[in-house]
């Protein structure tokens, strides 16, 4: 990939729930810098607001206060679908395939759009789906399986940001090692910026920074 | 099944117009020589205030009657106009010795004469020697312009056809053909009711008809064999007078020019307070069936595309209802708005396609049940109107005088099981005649298979714009947290 050093800035970013007449406070004023070709974990405990966190960054949300700059570009002034088309990619927590389709068709999906052509194989095998198991629907596929497929999806993109809610969480102890040597590979051999949110200790052990977040602060 | 609709629609509409042009050149061009109205009251009015009986007026005027010889002059002179014609010359006769079949009373004998809408004072056999009379004589130029075989009361039951070619052929009916047992083939003599001569007939076919109050002392033959039982001023040397002349036009468009020519031509026609004129009794029938054919192709066109738009609609929100999980993970992926509703308009415009085809080798068929359907109706609807005006025009049957008469009648005849074969049968003529006068062309064209595809894709169009607003309303964020 290119050997640009990319930078994702969050500024003094705060983000409130409402939950009927009181708000609830996730993030106070959170900070953070995060470079290409690292991996980053952020831990936390559940509930804390680590996806919460991650739908801001990924712009599924939209910003209340702070801002969140790629490159010193900010997120305000691009809209949120071309900031995910271009920038970011997420394997998220519940997987999100496209439980009528095949695994290999998930992995194609976002390709069809953004317009690449690629072999979704290559990327299925990577997380250890066979060939024959990227010819079954999705929902025919164990847990584990289709957790495997959503992180392929995400290795298919040629976003330079990957972020990952809990990627290991249904994963045996040997792919779950499996999986995170495809994330550090992403960081350092292709300079993505890998952001990983995992309550794993082991997990986030192998990566090059570990964020907490507690009470509405990243530490 | 929407698009069928939609195409059937069109094609309908579009035979409607080819086939109102062609009403036009077949039926429109209808000219028939009428009496002059207009100056046959003025003449009544002015005789009136001078004192005149009323009743002696009414006597001496005659039946608008031209002389055989104008007639087939005016037809010889304008090959290039008139594509068929007929008349018919009306006489009676003495039965001489035959027995005569009681009539059902309601008319005076020899007078009913059939096809004629005029009243008995206005009948030229006013004479005395007429009241002698038992037979009525029906000339016509071909058993296919009979009124009952136009109308279909009058069947073939033996024998067959005459035509101006069988000189001295009579067609009976069958009480009379009983009554005094004639067989085909047989001869009899009637009599001239005013010079008494004796004329001789063959009987050529019997008929039989379906009218219960038919007169069944009429006789039909051609005109020339009629016109020897007419008086001899009537007769004149054989320039006798025809009635009901009509000419069918070749091209309708030239039918008020031929008109003018002819009333400006022949000044014997005026001079016997006569005149031509365009009759579009027919063409006026049948067009109105065939417009409301063309109104109902435009409601159901109209009916269809409001009812294809709501239905299409509902089913592409329903689609993307189902699909909102899908559009959110690709929304979350990165994928536009546009392209999703890109993608489903697609993915319709697709199937649209395949429907559009399907339905252009349906929709034929089902345009052809539709208004055949409507025409059947209408067309049931037009002949009882047209029975009250006798002598309805006959487009395509008989020929042209001193022309090979044979040769103009033949047709691909279908047979039909209760008729002798032949090969120019008259009544195969009528029906053809019948069915090509009402039968749209239902071939789609190309500009109809344009228009479906075109109407289709607007209709796919104005469908997608409440899936579509419903998209863009989409959040990626809360689709996929309601799936959590
Ligand atoms: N859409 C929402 N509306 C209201 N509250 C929410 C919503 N999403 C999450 N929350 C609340 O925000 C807090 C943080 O949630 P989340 O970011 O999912 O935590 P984590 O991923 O760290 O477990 C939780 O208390 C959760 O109940
Ligand atoms: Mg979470």
């Amino acid at each position: 990939m290119s050997d640009k050093k990319n930078v994702l800035v969050v500024e003094n970013l705060s983000y409130s729930y409402k939950n009927g007449d009181h708000e609830q406070k996730i993030l106070d004023n959170i900070n953070a810098e995060f470079k290409s070709g690292k991996v980053y974990a952020i831990v936390g405990e559940s509930g804390s607001g680590k996806t919460t966190l991650l739908s801001l960054i990924s712009a599924l949300d939209k910003l209340q206060s702070g801002d969140i700059k790629f490159n010193n570009k900010s997120l305000k002034k691009i809209s949120g679908q071309e900031f995910r088309l271009k920038y970011v990619n997420i394997v998220f927590q519940s997987y999100n395939l496209i439980k009528y389709m095949t695994a290999a068709e998930n992995v194609q999906v976002a390709s069809d759009f953004d317009g690449r052509k690629t072999d979704p194989n290559i990327y299925l095998k990577k997380v250890g789906i066979t060939e024959d198991e990227g010819k079954r629907l999705v929902n025919k596929l164990s847990g584990g399986q289709q957790q495997r497929v959503a992180i392929a999806r995400a290795l298919a993109s040629a976003s330079p940001i990957i972020m990952a809610d809990e990627p290991t969480g249904n994963l045996d102890e040997e792919t779950e090692e499996k999986i995170i040597e495809i994330f550090k590979d992403l960081a350092h051999k292709e300079n993505k910026i890998v952001i990983i949110v995992t309550h794993s200790r082991q997990v986030a052990d192998k990566a090059d920074k570990i964020l907490t977040l507690r009470r509405g602060k990243l530490s | 099944m929407m698009a069928n609709l939609v195409l059937a629609a069109f094609i309908i509409k579009s035979a409607v117009s080819a086939q109102m042009d062609y009403a036009k050149s077949t039926l429109g061009g209808t000219v028939s020589i009428q009496a002059d109205m207009e100056t046959i009251r003025e003449t009544q009015k002015s005789e009136l205030s001078e004192g005149n009986d009323p009743r002696e007026m009414f006597k001496s005027m005659s039946r608008p009657s031209v002389s055989v010889e104008t007639a087939n002059k005016i037809i010889s002179t304008h090959t290039d106009y008139i594509r068929d014609y007929s008349y018919v010359v009306s006489a009676s006769a003495n039965a001489n010795n035959l027995e005569t079949v009681e009539t059902k009373g309601f008319s005076g004998k020899g007078n009913n004469f059939p096809g004629m809408n005029f009243p008995d004072e206005l009948s030229s056999d006013s004479s005395d020697a007429s009241l002698d009379a038992d037979i009525t004589i029906a000339g016509f130029n071909a058993y296919a312009y009979i009124d009952g075989v136009e109308n279909e009361t009058i069947t073939l039951k033996d024998g067959t056809y005459f035509d101006e070619d069988a000189t001295d052929s009579a067609l009976i009916s069958y009480e009379f053909s009983e009554l005094n047992s004639l067989k085909v083939g047989d001869e009899f003599t009637l009599k001239n009711v005013y010079s008494e001569t004796e004329i001789t007939l063959t009987v050529i076919g019997i008929y039989d008809t379906s009218e219960s109050r038919a007169d069944a002392n009429i006789i039909y033959m051609n005109t020339s064999t009629a016109a020897k039982f007419l008086s001899a001023s009537d007769y004149n040397d054989g320039n006798y007078s025809v009635e009901n002349v009509k000419f069918y036009m070749l091209n309708s468009d030239n039918a008020e020019e031929f008109v003018e020519k002819i009333n400006a031509d022949f000044s014997e026609l005026s001079e016997n307070n006569l005149k031509v004129t365009v009759d579009t009794s027919e063409y006026d029938n049948i067009s109105s069936s065939i417009e409301s054919v063309s109104s109902f192709a435009d409601t159901i066109l109209i009916i269809v595309i409001i009812a294809s738009i709501i239905i299409i609609t509902l089913i592409v929100t329903i689609n993307v209802k189902d699909r909102r999980y899908e559009i959110g993970v690709l929304m979350s992926l990165g994928a536009d708005k546009k392209n999703v509703i890109g993608q489903i308009a697609t993915e319709l415009l697709l199937v649209g396609t395949f429907g559009f085809l399907l339905a252009s080798v349906t929709g034929t068929a089902l345009a052809g049940v539709l208004s055949d359907h409507i025409l059947e109706t209408q067309v049931a609807s037009s002949a009882e109107q047209s029975e009250k005006n006798f002598g309805r025009p006959g487009a395509g049957v008989g020929n042209m005088p001193g022309g090979s008469s044979n040769n103009s009648r033949k047709n691909q005849a279908s047979k039909t099981t209760d008729m002798p074969e032949m090969p120019n049968s008259p009544s195969d003529l009528l029906k053809n005649r019948n069915e090509t006068n009402v039968e749209l062309d239902l071939n789609a064209k190309p500009e109809d298979y344009l228009l479906l595809f075109l109407t289709g894709y607007l209709v796919i169009i104005l469908a997608l714009i409440l899936p579509s607003v419903s998209i863009m309303r989409y959040q990626p964020k809360e689709i996929l947290a309601g799936k959590e």
